[in-house]
């Protein structure tokens, strides 16, 4: 009678098993479609914010595609449930975001050097113009001096 | 007279200063642009017209359709832009310039990552088999782009279906798509719809 017992619940158990198993694939899956999802949100963003940088349009082009490719493997793995696709999409939006800041970093530096130049430039050519109207007197001068000498040796 | 000189020196310097570093200001700003976004469904020809390869908006059933959309950002920035489906008949409320035609079913959305200053082109490739039911109306089961939908509206011996085609954009502040795209004061709503008839 025990043994009668145990048998079926052994049974009962192996029939039950593989739903228990199936449900925890599935939620695996989702749960890294979500990810997948995550981090291409999150690499949206990052180049959107180095495009707002001024990075240029070849470099926002080149993780555009990036961003396409990875959209393509994680529509793939909402609509065939494909676990490999929603890994790969996960890497590519890593990867891209990570070039994303590295782009934006560098836009970044590249306008802050670009307005220091153009200001500096702006002083400096303040100052040079300035001396250039308070000592014109003495340009004329020089220029004076040479014609006179001109005429002499004439 | 030293003490004179260097006071308008200084009062040069500034003023020199001043002017140049305006003009750099404006060298390094951008130049104002209007953002927005354009859009339009093609037909296989790649006009704005002729989507049935007839003069009518007559279709049969079974017959594929290889329509694409082309999609020109120029909102200063990449934008992530969905595209939304719906089919409607002659008494569905259209979306507008302000709202979406949520009260109509969606039969599904494509996306894409758009560069500033490009175009993006995704395919719209569509056909549907007809489902008469008693009383004269027609209602079709649909694929579009390999995925099979049934959508719940009818027409009118099928008569006067048309297809609305929404734009959504991606707000990362609000992390969801929103209606349309990023206006000066608000957003703005872009749809398009194509009428058919189904013979």
């Amino acid at each position: 009678m025990r043994f009668r017992l145990m048998a079926l619940l052994g049974v009962l158990m192996l029939c039950v098993s593989p739903f228990s198993l199936s449900r925890e694939q599935a939620y695996g899956q989702s749960a890294q479609v979500d990810n997948a999802r995550t981090a291409l949100l999150q690499a949206f963003a990052l180049v959107q914010e180095a495009d707002l940088q001024g990075a240029s349009l070849s470099q926002i082009s080149q993780l555009a595609d990036s961003l396409n490719l990875a959209l393509h493997y994680e529509e793939n793995a909402t609509g065939l449930g494909s676990a490999i696709d929603a890994n790969r999409s996960l890497q590519l939006s890593n990867a891209t975001a990570v070039q994303a800041l590295s782009v934006s970093n560098a836009a970044r530096t590249q306008s802050v050097f670009d307005q220091a130049s153009a200001y500096s430039l702006a002083v400096v050519a303040g100052f040079g113009s300035a001396l250039s109207v308070l000592e014109v007197h003495r340009f004329n001068n020089i220029v004076r001096k040479i014609r006179m000498r001109r005429i002499r040796l004439e | 007279m030293i003490q004179r000189r260097i006071i308008v020196f200084i009062l040069l310097f500034a003023s020199f200063s001043l002017v140049y570093s305006s003009i750099a200001y404006y060298a390094l700003s951008k130049p104002p642009a209007q953002e927005f976004m354009a859009w339009g469904v093609f037909s296989p020809s790649g006009t704005l017209s002729n989507y049935f390869s007839g003069s009518e908006a007559n279709v049969t059933s079974g017959k594929s359709f290889d329509w694409h959309f082309a999609i020109t950002n120029r909102m200063g920035s990449i934008q992530y832009v969905q595209i939304v489906y719906r089919l409607g008949n002659s008494t569905s409320s259209s979306p507008n310039a302000t709202a979406s035609a949520d009260s109509v079913p969606q039969l599904g959305n494509s996306s894409t990552f758009i560069p500033n200053a490009r175009t993006a082109l995704v395919n719209f490739t569509w056909s549907f088999t007809k489902k008469p039911v008693p009383g004269g109306s027609v209602y079709i089961d649909m694929t579009i782009n390999g995925q099979q939908v049934s959508p719940s509206v009818s027409a009118v011996a099928g008569q006067k279906f048309r297809f609305f085609f929404e734009l959504w954009t991606y707000d990362v502040a609000l992390n969801s798509f929103q209606y349309g795209y990023r206006g000066q004061n608000s957003r703005v709503g872009v749809p398009l719809q194509v009428w058919f008839n189904v013979v």
